[in-house]
């Protein structure tokens, strides 16, 4: 059996839901965008245009329950499968979109540049236990226009694997659709085989703003697969106790899948989020708080009884270092997020209210996940029930180190973490050079740019591409960086 | 006699209507308006504003006491400004630049800085420099605040001080949000810049006593 934790009563997931559809069907979404607003009507749904309302009947909620995608497989760069999304598989992907960088080598929390990106991204791509990888900050050094296909395009370039990403203005999504239409054969050929997920933002409460109901849209029409990503702050502009929480939360992820359905029926939609606590003294707006936990973790086992596979902002710390606060709610929410059954947890690398990305976090949170990970291993007969002979030999030869059980099993039973997570004894510690965190993690983030060796991008493709971007850049001034 | 110390609690508690009412019920004793502002209204913020340092009340109990000052303020102000002293009860025109949708932080900055008796224009989000200036010309604004969450849109707010500074009007820029700093606010000209809601307050403060002494100074 797989450890599954389960925080809700089948009967009261019933009853979040059903309240969630009702919230649908009478207060509806507001949509903050004309065009928006006429495209839903045109696709059928019921709105009035004074209020830019649209409303969710249930049969059209029923329809769209029915051609979401239990499960979603993302593909590489070359159009390999490379990981499935569904039932209780669990993926762990950096965190996205940080403003800053913790700079690992003077400790400075700074912008980040595109070489700062591309260390990132070969970095990101040898560590072990990521799924994936995400477009973590966002490079100052392009016009701000471009920079969430910028970004996208370094990925690409430097690394094969998937790539949870999004767009930050409304007209963001079809640039980032031809982008990575380049490694397909067509349109189709991206919609069949996708290669990334796309966050898109609801407005809580129930609002979809310009930016983001352009971005589900166009989404849909290119078939690429989205994370609904609703960010309350409990207390704040959410009910502050989990149920109420719960009702919201499902209703604006609902919504959106609702939507995307209308436009693309059969559009991999990921039931996500990011909801925190609201800090009533600080006004911050922690998402390891305790009680946000208790939101993921209800909200994963809703998206399971819906059949949609799910997403969430977790294995991240809002503390600002490398710290103790770090390795507490990092650890607390991939074991959490693990156990909850969450397809796609991003927030490895991530500090500070998801505005600053580490990549000494990252190495540490690669062990982290390795950790989570091998928590969930089921638990299972393995020649060691009946115990007798083992005890036999136990007590015969008074240690098992050598015995044919020890032998076959301990190899995938007793993970051995490390440098990051360190296991040595004191003078060991010394012996091997008393290395502190940020040297082991420079170690680790070395041997990674060392070995790395993705097949690097055709000139020609390099060329193409880049003509993309100086034909859509508002500014035709700046030149975009060169990279070898 | 107006019972000041029970207006006082009542503001405390955030008896909006009742503090409405008992200012009114004041000012109809005859009762100086100044009066009436400092020991019926401010001295009770005053003591909610202690009381938030000293984690006795919280951001709830702040809102609900900034409100009831909003209600007394309601009928105190035309009269100050008819007066011509109108100090703290300046209008400040706040918004969410353009294209930015980000709005949680500037509402706390607008419901804490009428908490302490300014007076707030919202324009909302994606707000356009021409729609800020529009604002602050028809208020008479004394400051304009922006807020920005994006660093696709922290860059219109240059934009916005420029727009601002070739207008002409006299009213002071401040400037939060996540991705934007001091050294950012300063590199575009900005007068001030906050890093949460209650030192929000205080930079507005500040720039209402800079605008004035500018203006008193020849
Ligand atoms: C909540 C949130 C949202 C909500 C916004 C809801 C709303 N109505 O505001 C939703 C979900 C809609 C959203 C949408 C998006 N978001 Co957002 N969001 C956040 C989040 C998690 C918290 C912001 C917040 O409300 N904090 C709480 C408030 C109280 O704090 P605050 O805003 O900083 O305000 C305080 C101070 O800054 C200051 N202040 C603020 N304004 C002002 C003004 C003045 C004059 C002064 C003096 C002071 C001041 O005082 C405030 C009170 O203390 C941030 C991350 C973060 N931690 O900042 C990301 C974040 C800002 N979002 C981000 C992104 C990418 C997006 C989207 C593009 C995602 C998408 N692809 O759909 C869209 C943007 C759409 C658009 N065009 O705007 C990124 C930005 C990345 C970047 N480099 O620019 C961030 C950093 C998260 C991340 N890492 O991905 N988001």
């Amino acid at each position: 059996m797989r450890a599954r934790m389960e925080i809700l009563e089948t009967s009261l997931i019933e009853r979040i839901v059903d309240e969630a559809l009702s919230i649908l069907e009478t207060t509806g979404v507001l949509v903050e965008h004309d065009d928006a607003f006429d495209r839903l009507v045109v696709a059928g749904f019921t709105g009035t245009k004074d209020n830019r309302r649209i409303t969710f009947p249930r049969p059209i909620m029923e329809e769209a329950l029915a051609s979401a995608p239990s499960s979603l497989t993302l593909h590489d760069r070359d159009g390999n499968p490379h990981a499935t999304l569904s039932g209780d598989r669990v993926h762990f992907v950096p965190g996205s979109s940080a403003l800053r960088i913790l700079d690992r080598k003077t400790g400075e929390i700074r912008e980040p540049s595109s070489p700062d990106f591309v260390d990132y991204v070969k970095i990101a791509n040898g560590m072990k236990h990521l799924s994936y990888l995400s477009t973590a900050f966002i490079p100052k050094d392009v016009p701000q226009d471009i920079a969430d296909a910028w970004r996208l395009y370094m990925v690409l370039s430097y690394s094969k694997q998937p790539i949870v990403s999004g767009a930050f203005t409304a007209f963001g999504v079809p640039r980032m659709g031809q982008l990575m239409a380049y490694f397909r054969d067509d349109r189709q050929d991206l919609i069949d085989r996708p290669m990334s997920i796309f966050t898109c933002c609801p407005n809580t409460p129930l609002r979809w703003g310009e930016d983001p109901i352009s971005n589900i849209i166009d989404c849909a029409e290119w078939g690429i697969p989205m994370e609904i990503v609703p960010v309350l702050l409990l207390g704040m502009i959410s009910p502050s106790t989990t149920v109420g929480a719960l009702v919201l939360h499902t209703a604006e992820v609902l919504s959106g899948l609702a939507i995307a359905q209308r436009i693309r029926p059969g559009t991999p939609v990921l039931f996500g989020g990011a909801p925190a606590s609201f800090h009533m003294k600080l006004m911050t707006n922690p998402m390891t708080a305790v009680e946000a936990l208790q939101l993921y973790c209800g909200y994963a086992q809703i998206a399971d009884h819906l059949k949609i596979p799910s997403q969430a902002y977790m294995a991240l710390s809002d503390s600002k270092f490398n710290d103790s606060q770090a390795g507490l709610e990092t650890g607390m929410g991939a074991i959490l997020a693990s156990l909850a059954g969450i397809n796609s947890v991003s927030g490895p690398g991530m500090l500070d209210y998801v505005n600053c990305f580490s990549l000494e976090k990252l190495a540490f949170d690669d062990e982290v996940v390795a950790h989570a990970r091998r928590f969930i291993e089921p638990v299972e007969v393995k020649e060691d029930l009946p115990t007798q002979a083992l005890i036999d030999e136990l007590v015969r030869e008074k240690h098992l180190m050598m015995s044919e059980h020890t032998l076959e099993h301990w190899p995938e039973e007793l993970y051995i973490p490390g440098p990051m997570v360190d296991r040595t004894n004191w003078e060991q510690w010394e012996e091997h050079g008393s290395k502190t965190f940020k040297e082991r993690a420079a170690e680790v983030i070395d041997e990674c740019l060392e070995d790395y060796d993705v097949e690097p991008l055709d000139a020609a493709l390099h060329k193409e591409i880049r003509t993309l971007f100086a034909s859509t850049c508002s500014d035709k001034e700046v030149a975009l960086p060169e990279f070898e | 006699m107006a019972d000041y110390a029970l207006m006082n609690q009542l503001l405390f508690e955030g008896k909006h209507k009742i503090v409405q009412q008992m200012t009114e019920e004041a000012l109809a004793e005859g009762l100086d308006v100044a009066a009436v502002l400092e020991d019926g209204l401010i001295a009770g913020m005053r003591v909610v504003g202690e009381d938030f340092k000293r984690n006795r009340i919280f951001v709830p109990e702040v809102l609900l006491a900034a409100r009831a000052m909003k209600a007394g303020m309601a009928i105190l102000r035309p009269l100050l400004t008819e007066r011509g002293d109108a100090d703290t009860s300046e209008t400040i025109v706040m918004g969410t630049v353009k294209g930015d949708l980000h709005d949680i932080g500037k509402n706390l900055v607008g419901m804490m800085a009428e908490g302490a008796g300014f007076t707030i224009v919202d324009l909302g989000t994606d707000t356009s420099a021409e729609e800020f200036i529009a604002a602050v010309r028809e208020h008479d604004a004394a400051i304009l605040g922006m807020s920005a969450l994006l660093t696709t849109t922290m860059i219109y707010m240059p934009k916005v001080v420029e727009a601002v500074k070739a207008s002409g009007l006299d009213v002071k820029i401040a400037v939060g949000g996540a991705p934007v700093t001091p050294e950012f606010a300063n590199e575009i000209g900005a007068d001030g810049y906050g890093a949460d809601a209650a030192s929000a307050v205080n930079v507005f403060k500040e720039l209402v006593a800079a605008r004035e002494a500018s203006r008193t100074s020849p």
